[in-house]
């Protein structure tokens, strides 16, 4: 598995209705030892309509500047979910939120 | 997931895809092409290695584009991708630095080739100057 097999995948709620896609996935450095530091850990999904700009960081840093720029990204991610890696779940190829 | 996470919290796209991997002396050993995920024990979802090269970038890029790039690179590839483990990972800022040098990793076969075989025999290129 890698990183790649769910960032930029459609993730549906428990209804089948597509919230948005996978723009980044949230981790917590607290796993298993391995060479001395803890594995990072899968915490969240973030989850956004759009894909366009999320990898400029400016929908989760809040003074990043220049402030037309954050200012526009953030609208277009006014969206942006962080939704608990443990209530997704696939099915059949498709990726689904399993609460509600 | 919880209010106050434990340890450091990091976006994988943000914070790691495409920074530079360098080593113990601070030379480029590659950039992060892509990451492995493993399920743990408890059923978790944890990343165990940095991916590198075009074979693990092109599964990233996607489409006609990545496909293309995919194809090229297994066609000239008979092992499995390079990957480096998380283990070597001593230090996550603005770029990935290793507690390994470059030559060890075998990472970049070709360059460490041209490094070894051209670029050393060059007067000048170890640095005798300083």
């Amino acid at each position: 598995m890698k990183a790649s097999d769910f960032i930029g995948r459609e993730v549906r709620d428990h209804e089948g209705a597509s919230i948005g896609v996978i723009t980044d996935l949230r981790c917590v450095q607290d796993g298993p030892l391995r060479g001395g530091a803890a594995l990072l850990r899968v915490d969240a999904a973030l989850i956004s309509t759009r894909h366009t700009g999320a990898t400029l960081g400016y929908d989760r840093r809040p003074r990043q500047g220049p402030w037309m720029i954050r200012a526009a990204v953030r609208w277009l991610h006014r969206e942006l979910r962080v939704v608990p890696w443990s209530t997704i779940a696939e099915h059949d190829g498709v990726l689904q939120i399993t609460t509600h | 997931m919880s209010d106050q996470p434990a340890g450091r919290v990091l976006d994988l796209n943000l914070h790691l895809l495409d920074r530079q991997v360098v080593d113990t002396e601070g030379l480029l050993v590659c950039k992060v092409d892509d990451l492995e995920l493993e399920p743990g024990e408890n059923g978790a979802l944890y990343v165990t290695a940095i991916l590198v090269g075009p074979r693990a970038l092109g599964s990233r890029i996607g489409g006609r584009l990545g496909r293309w790039i995919m194809s090229i690179a297994s066609r000239q590839a008979t092992t499995p991708p390079p990957r480096i483990d998380m283990s070597r990972v001593r230090a996550i800022a603005s770029a990935v630095t290793l507690d390994a040098h470059r030559a060890d990793l075998g990472v970049a076969p070709l360059d460490d080739w041209v490094d070894r075989h051209i670029i050393s025999r060059i007067p000048g290129s170890r640095h005798e100057s300083e």
